[in-house]
């Protein structure tokens, strides 16, 4: 499991992606702020709709000009139509706001209804790039390369250059537009570039983390903020500390708890933008309130932490045999490999192999736990080879320890689970494989021990390759120590 | 004062809104020193003549003129026409009236921080400076409005209901303190409000404005009931 420090480490398999989600959260809030201060907060939900609905348009226009998908181009036409789609959305919606009557909230509401259903037509016209649009919308900052995140550096960079350079500019235009007339000289011009850094971050944004993330981390540490700021300067600040403070503690629960990432922080920012109300309700009410919520809150984060899981204790084996269950398949795939070993070619000619079998997820696993074992010493074997009937266990401790008893199996048995083994081929292998050892003449579960890995696919060129580091990285946790 | 150049002066002016005429015919000049007040019902047009004058409106017909800068017209609108949800400290809502004399990158100088505790004690609040704005009473936030108008630098100082809505200390605080700033400092101070019987009681240069004439009214020189 990795921990708070090892995950801030550059070293980190997911730093990118931390990174990123990092350079989001500290913009979006200043974005949304402003749009919050405007009145505007539901910019924020509408703009990452119009530029998914860009997304969907330009790739459907791609392929009725006859381009196939895969050629690699795709992010950058997302962001292109994204971008296009986002800009023209809010010059519409701003020149609407100034000559037509109505309530901007209906438009706004009205562009959103407008903007998603014309997103599925896109989506529908094209049936080829269904899964790479459906990618793309969905924007999961988990799998964000190297180069995308210099462009997202860039890009939030310039926004947030922008943003803190004309502070004063944007906050006396969003506050008191007719004073701006007169000591700025035009109020439009500030209005205008404001809504150019917000819809260039939205619409970069929306590409490379989704719509969900993006909207989130524009609204919720504003929120929080507003409860905290005695002031402009603070509230600003506060909102992109509070932004960053969501964007890494949400990573940290994402990867702790095995949740995606975007509703992880969601739902984070959420709960800190009600305990930062609470608190704030509290200390109005008396300083014991406060006190008692503070300690429930800590008491809460105590109880909730989990217990560092150990690795196999080698020596509380002793002499006793270990007997290999066959490895549980939770996840709904059949988690085949792909062939390309030449010896397997050569035991199909020899007719070893059935050239029907391909192996899986599941036989690398146990391969490899076996092999390390008998490297320590210890007497390993396959239960179905003492018994046909032993092909799979429950992984109930009790249940399992019963089954081998009734066919005579005496000391260990270890039992594995694999819930998650799966990566859409672009972003890393993501698994999560769960084992425990039992006591067969007991049913007592002696170790137990979640294994989350995430392995990139960068380095593997294939799934297979991918799959063996994966396992490797299992067996390092298991055996550590 | 009608020796020097009217600062502001409308002539033969018809006001409003897209060849909608709120005001016809207004004959007006503003120079140094005077304080003269508008009075009229609500929705007479006072803010119509306002804004025509600070160049949000153009004149429908007649003329216009100028002779200072639109960033010397120290504005003051009605506090319950800014944004409550916005976090802003008093303090920040004053240092917006030097924001024209502020390069992008630049911090507040020195000379500015000076400028900003100078009007704000001038208005009497410098010990309010650090809390929220809209915390603040409503004779508070229009006081820390004039404070932030003075912190343009204006020639001229122009108050959309700067009484309106405060309690009668305020009422006597920004009264005295409107009447300060054109014999003290010169300053073109032209008020709007619709209680006649209280603009009477702090000027009487009052300009009456109602079924879209505007004329003199005849009052009594300023006497403070309070």
């Amino acid at each position: 499991m990795v921990s708070f420090l090892e995950m801030l480490s550059p070293s980190f398999l997911l730093f990118p992606a931390l990174v990123g989600s990092a350079i989001l959260a500290l913009v979006c809030p200043l974005v949304g702020a402003h749009l919050m201060l405007r009145r505007r907060v539901f910019l924020g939900l509408t703009l990452p709709q119009i530029a998914a609905c860009g997304v969907a348009f330009t790739f459907w226009l791609h392929q009725a000009a006859g381009f196939s998908h895969g050629g690699g181009g795709e992010r950058l036409l997302a962001m292109a139509g994204s971008l296009l789609f986002t800009l023209a959305g809010m010059g519409m919606l701003a020149y609407l706001d100034r000559h037509a009557s109505g309530s901007p909230e209906g438009r706004l509401a009205a562009a959103y209804a407008l903007a998603s259903a014309l997103t599925i037509l896109f989506v529908v016209f094209n049936p080829a790039g269904e899964l790479e649009i459906l990618n793309l919308l969905k924007g999961e900052v988990i799998s964000l390369s190297m180069e995308e995140l210099k462009l997202l550096a860039i890009v939030y960079g310039a926004v947030y250059f922008g943003l803190v350079l004309f502070r004063r500019e944007f906050l006396l235009n969003s506050f008191d537009r007719d004073l701006s007339f007169l000591l700025t000289g035009g109020s439009a011009q500030w209005s205008f570039w404001l809504y150019v850094l917000c819809g260039s971050s939205i619409a970069i944004g929306v590409i490379m983390a989704g719509p969900l993330l993006v909207f989130g981390f524009m609204v919720l540490p504003p929120l929080a903020a507003r409860a905290l700021a005695r002031g402009m300067s603070s509230f600003l600040t506060v909102s992109s500390l509070i932004g960053l403070f969501i964007a890494i503690f949400g990573f940290y629960l994402s990867i702790r708890l095995d949740l995606p990432l975007g509703p992880t922080d969601v739902a984070f920012g959420c709960a800190v933008v009600f305990i930062v109300y609470a608190i704030q309700l509290a200390l109005r009410r008396s300083r014991s309130a406060t006190a008692l919520l503070v300690a429930v809150l800590i008491v809460g984060l105590g109880c909730s932490a989990p217990k560092a899981q150990a690795p196999l204790d080698m020596q509380a084996l002793g002499q006793s045999p270990i007997w290999l269950a066959s490895v549980r398949n939770s996840t709904g795939s059949d988690l085949r490999l792909p062939g390309s070993n030449p010896l397997r070619s050569l035991g199909e000619m020899a007719g070893k192999i059935s050239p029907d079998y391909r192996p899986t997820v599941m036989d690398l696993l146990r391969g490899s736990v076996k092999r390390e074992l008998e490297q320590r010493k210890i007497v390993v074997s396959f239960p179905e080879e003492r018994d046909a009937r032993l092909q799979s266990f429950p992984f109930e401790a009790v249940s399992a320890a019963t089954n081998a008893r009734a066919a005579n199996l005496s000391g260990w048995l270890l039992l594995s689970d694999i819930r998650r083994w799966n990566t859409d081929g672009r972003a890393p292998l993501s698994t999560l494989v769960e084992m425990r050892l039992v006591r067969i003449d007991n049913g007592a579960i002696s170790w137990n021990k979640q294994f989350q890995k995430v392995v990139p696919m960068v380095g593997a060129a294939r799934l297979d390759e991918a799959s063996a580091d994966a396992v490797k990285e299992i067996l390092r946790e298991m055996f550590a120590g | 004062m009608a020796d020097s150049p009217a600062l502001v002066g409308l002539y033969r002016a018809n006001l409003g809104y897209q060849d909608a005429a709120v005001l016809d015919n207004v004959d007006l000049e503003l120079h140094s020193g005077d304080l003269i007040a508008i009075a009229g019902p609500n929705g007479s047009g006072k803010t119509t003549l306002f804004r025509t004058i600070l160049g949000f409106l153009p004149v429908l017909s007649g003329t216009l003129t100028r002779n200072c800068a639109l960033s010397e017209f120290g504005y003051v609108p009605q506090s319950t026409a800014l944004d409550p949800t916005f976090p802003i400290s008093a303090r920040e809502v004053v240092e917006m009236g030097g924001y024209s004399r502020l390069k992008p990158y630049q911090g507040l100088p020195a000379e500015e921080e000076k400028r900003l505790e100078n009007v704000l004690q001038q208005v009497g609040l410098s010990h309010l400076a650090q809390r929220l704005f809209f915390s603040l009473s409503g004779g508070q936030r229009q006081r820390i409005l004039i404070a932030r108008a003075l912190m343009v630098g204006p020639k001229i100082l122009i108050l959309d209901e700067p009484l309106s809505g405060c309690d009668p200390e305020s009422q006597k605080a920004i009264s005295e303190l409107l009447v300060s700033l054109s014999r003290e400092e010169k300053k073109a101070v032209f008020f709007s409000s619709h209680d006649l019987r209280m603009v009477q009681c702090v000027t009487d240069k009052i300009l009456r404005v109602d079924g879209g004439k505007v004329g003199w009214e005849e009052g009594a020189l300023a006497s403070h009931p309070w």
